[in-house]
């Protein structure tokens, strides 16, 4: 903890062996309990504590104290060796907070499990219950010295146990952690970026203006066609307005690139429905046809006319919708067979009258061509 | 399938106006066998049954009566499409209705008429009756609905004078052909395309791109063959894979063999066998039998025994197409009156309501309950 407590700390842990801290007050805010000095004296004086005991004292005393390799706490009572590396200044100006605040970030430490990592949601929050429960041993049970020493060999051995699971969540953890920094750090470059770019177009757009106003001024004061230029100069400025646009997004797209925009707190996008492709007007009527070609120009001795005339083409008339329906006037059709489809009442005729139709169209013809498209027509309704 | 024909199979002409010639025939003889029954019906009362038209001479009355809308049709300078519409109309009105039942002379005005309108052309009555003799605008509008109903509402008719221009721009995209003679046969093939398949079955048998193929035929046999050959030109199927195809086999020419069916051999042969057909059918009635219809003392022979017939057996009822919708107009208005009666009777007086109505079934018995309640709110008197 680097950060500096805001006010110092006002009470003294006085403690029973093993750093319990009790109730004990402290006479002054401002006097050292070891040594007596008080701020009046050293305005500096800055009260560290170590997590042995937390008992807290002067960096004077510590200095003084611990300078010279380990030392037992001055408290009187307070049996715990404590060294010169691990004295810190208190975060919080109770201490008895500050000392869950330490073996909960242990706790947690060591028990990093999260929710992904249960089956059930019972699941998680039973082992919540058992962490609190240990955390609870450890925190609060000062006169009970058994259940702090037994919850402390549970947390000890768990931590024995488990050490490879714990560093994998850990470095899991560090992770998360790490892109929610960087997508922060980019958040804020990215809106950083934009308010630098608005600044830097509205400074240009000020300069334009300026420089705009100036040369009229100028040409007013040549007072050569005056108004006209005028005029003119008025007409052009639209436009430098509307040009740096394109380049505004290509800024957003730089930045956009950086670190994507993206607001906080949403939640991730559900799976879009299966694609059914681009809506069709035409309930899948293929337009495209199989028997002719369309070609841009065909020869027509009186459509040419048409094509070029000025009446028929400045209304939006264009001849090659004619030839589209022409063409397809021409070949659509042209395989319908009305006779046999209204008699057997389907596209395709069914295999049995294929079969007495192909029999009875070889009998009349005996014609090869005939034959073998039949045949093919009763394979494809057999397969 | 190809997608041309797809696409022309979702039309109304495919649906619902395409028959094969048994189908057409039989048609025809069930709406002559129920108009015989229904006018007989009529006529027993007045006067002895006359000798009903058989179904060919009503084809035959028919015929003539297509050529005389062609006829006036002409005489009027309408367009190619609006005449063709309007015969198309007339000979699909009378394949469902008899022309005993309804006047072919009025129906034609009316076919004209509304023929120009499914064109895209709209004439004013007045002046489009006045063109005939001792027509005024109601006559020709009075069996517009008739005809509506007739037509199964089905208003586009698909011609194949644009196939024709189709055609003929793929004709000479061929290149090797004289220019000279796709310019003949295109007049001619027009000549016919005008005449020949109005005035018989082709429109109901056949597609329009085969009855385009069919007329360009008679006009330049060859040339109509050429359209068909290039237009099927996939090579045929190797004999052996299509006597005995294999699996594999057909597996690997799925593709191939998809094509060959769109545009191979097969469909060309069978294409070309409807052509043939429809031919046939176009070759019995050339241009030039335009005038054998009318005038010539041959064909009063024919017409005329039919027409005196026709007097004789027409639907007395049914005959005079102003009257009717009159009469149909009257009986719509009194019972929408009658309607309107019988919401102010419930307010009015209550006892009447089975007098005035006939006896109340089940359905009032609700209302007259409901109506009545209010009438001795205390109950009846001490």
């Amino acid at each position: 903890m680097s950060r500096k407590p805001a006010v110092a700390p006002r009470a003294s842990i006085g403690g029973g062996g093993g750093g319990v801290p009790g109730a004990l007050a402290i006479s002054s805010d401002d006097m050292c309990p070891v040594c007596k000095t008080i701020r009046y004296l050293n305005k500096d004086m800055e009260f560290l504590i170590n997590p042995e005991c937390y008992h807290p004292m002067c960096s004077n005393c510590v200095n003084r104290l611990f300078n010279d390799g380990p030392n037992q706490c001055p408290y009187a009572g307070c049996h715990q060796t404590l060294r010169r590396k691990g004295f810190r200044s208190a975060f919080f100006g109770d201490l008895t907070v500050e000392r869950e605040v330490d073996i909960r970030r242990r706790v947690a430490a060591v028990f990093n499990q999260v929710e992904d990592d249960f089956e059930t949601l019972g699941d998680y929050n039973d082992y919540l219950q058992q962490v609190e429960d240990l955390t609870f041993d450890l925190v609060f049970s000062g006169a009970d010295e058994g259940r702090r020493r037994k919850a402390e060999a549970n947390l000890q051995q768990w931590e024995a146990e488990h050490k490879a699971d714990i560093e994998r969540n850990k470095k899991a953890g560090r992770e998360a952690d790490e892109t929610a920094r960087r997508r922060l750090a980019a958040e804020r470059e990215a809106a950083r970026q934009r308010r630098l770019e608005a600044a830097r177009e509205a400074e240009e757009e000020r300069l334009e203006r300026v420089r705009s106003n100036e040369e009229a001024l100028d040409q007013l004061a040549k007072g050569d066609g005056a108004a006209k230029v005028q005029l003119k100069r008025r007409g052009q400025q639209g436009r430098p307005v509307a040009a740096p646009a394109p380049e505004a997004d290509g800024a957003a797209e730089v930045t956009g690139a950086a670190g994507r925009l993206s607001i906080r707190g949403l939640k991730e996008k559900k799976r879009a429905p299966e694609s059914t492709g681009p809506y069709d007007p035409f309930a899948g009527y293929d337009f495209h046809p199989d028997r002719y070609k369309l070609r841009d120009a065909f020869a027509s001795d009186w459509l040419d006319g048409f094509a070029r005339d000025p009446k028929h083409s400045t209304g939006g008339y264009d001849v090659r919708e004619y030839y589209a329906r022409a063409m397809f006037d021409a070949f659509s059709g042209m395989g319908v067979f009305i006779g046999d489809e209204k008699e057997t009442g389907s596209l395709d005729m069914s295999a049995r009258e294929v079969a007495d139709f192909g029999a009875g169209m070889a009998a009349e013809q005996s014609g090869p061509v005939v034959a073998p498209s039949i045949r093919m027509e009763v394979d494809d309704v057999f397969a | 399938m190809a997608s041309e024909d797809a696409r022309y199979r979702q039309s109304t002409q495919y649906r619902l106006w395409s028959f094969s010639p048994a189908q057409l025939s039989s048609m025809r003889e069930k709406t002559n066998a129920l108009a015989q029954s229904n006018i007989s019906e009529r006529l027993l009362s007045t006067r002895a049954l006359p000798e009903f038209l058989t179904p060919a001479e009503e084809l035959q009355l028919l015929n003539f009566y297509t050529i005389d809308l062609l006829r006036a049709g002409n005489f009027f300078n309408l367009r190619t499409d609006m005449r063709a519409t309007a015969a198309v109309f007339l000979r699909r009105f009378y394949l469902t209705n008899s022309i005993m039942t309804y006047p072919p002379t009025d129906m034609l005005k009316t076919c004209l008429f509304f023929g120009c309108k499914a064109e895209g052309h709209y004439p004013s009555v007045g002046k489009f009756a006045e063109q005939f003799p001792n027509t005024t605008g109601e006559d020709v509008l009075a069996g517009e609905f008739l005809l509506c109903q007739g037509l199964r509402f089905a208003f586009d008719v698909k011609h194949p004078f644009r196939a024709l221009e189709g055609a003929i721009m793929e004709l000479r995209r061929y290149g090797n052909i004289e220019d000279s003679r796709i310019s003949s046969a295109h007049s001619r093939a027009r000549e016919i395309l005008k005449f020949s398949p109005l005035v018989t079955d082709a429109y109901f048998h056949y597609t329009p791109s085969q009855i385009m193929l069919a007329a360009l035929s008679l006009a330049d046999q060859e040339l109509a063959e050429r359209v068909v050959h290039e237009t099927f030109h996939h090579p045929a199927l190797s004999d052996g894979a299509a006597a005995a195809p294999t699996r594999e086999n057909r597996k690997g020419a799925a593709a191939a063999g998809e094509r060959a069916r769109l545009v191979g051999a097969e469909m060309r042969d069978r294409v070309l066998e409807v052509v043939n057909a429809c031919r046939e059918v176009l070759a019995k009635e050339p241009p030039e039998r335009m005038t054998a219809y009318w005038g010539t003392p041959d064909s009063n022979q024919i017409t005329r025994p039919l027409l005196r017939k026709l007097k004789k057996c027409h639907d007395p009822d049914r005959w005079n197409l102003v009257e009717l919708q009159r009469a149909r107009r009257e009986q719509a208005a009194l019972k929408e009156d009658a309607e309107d009666d019988e919401g102010n009777g419930a307010r009015g007086s209550l006892d009447g309501d089975g007098a005035v109505f006939g006896d109340a079934d089940g359905r009032d018995v609700k209302r007259r309950k409901v109506a009545k309640a209010p009438e001795d709110p205390f109950g009846g008197p001490l």
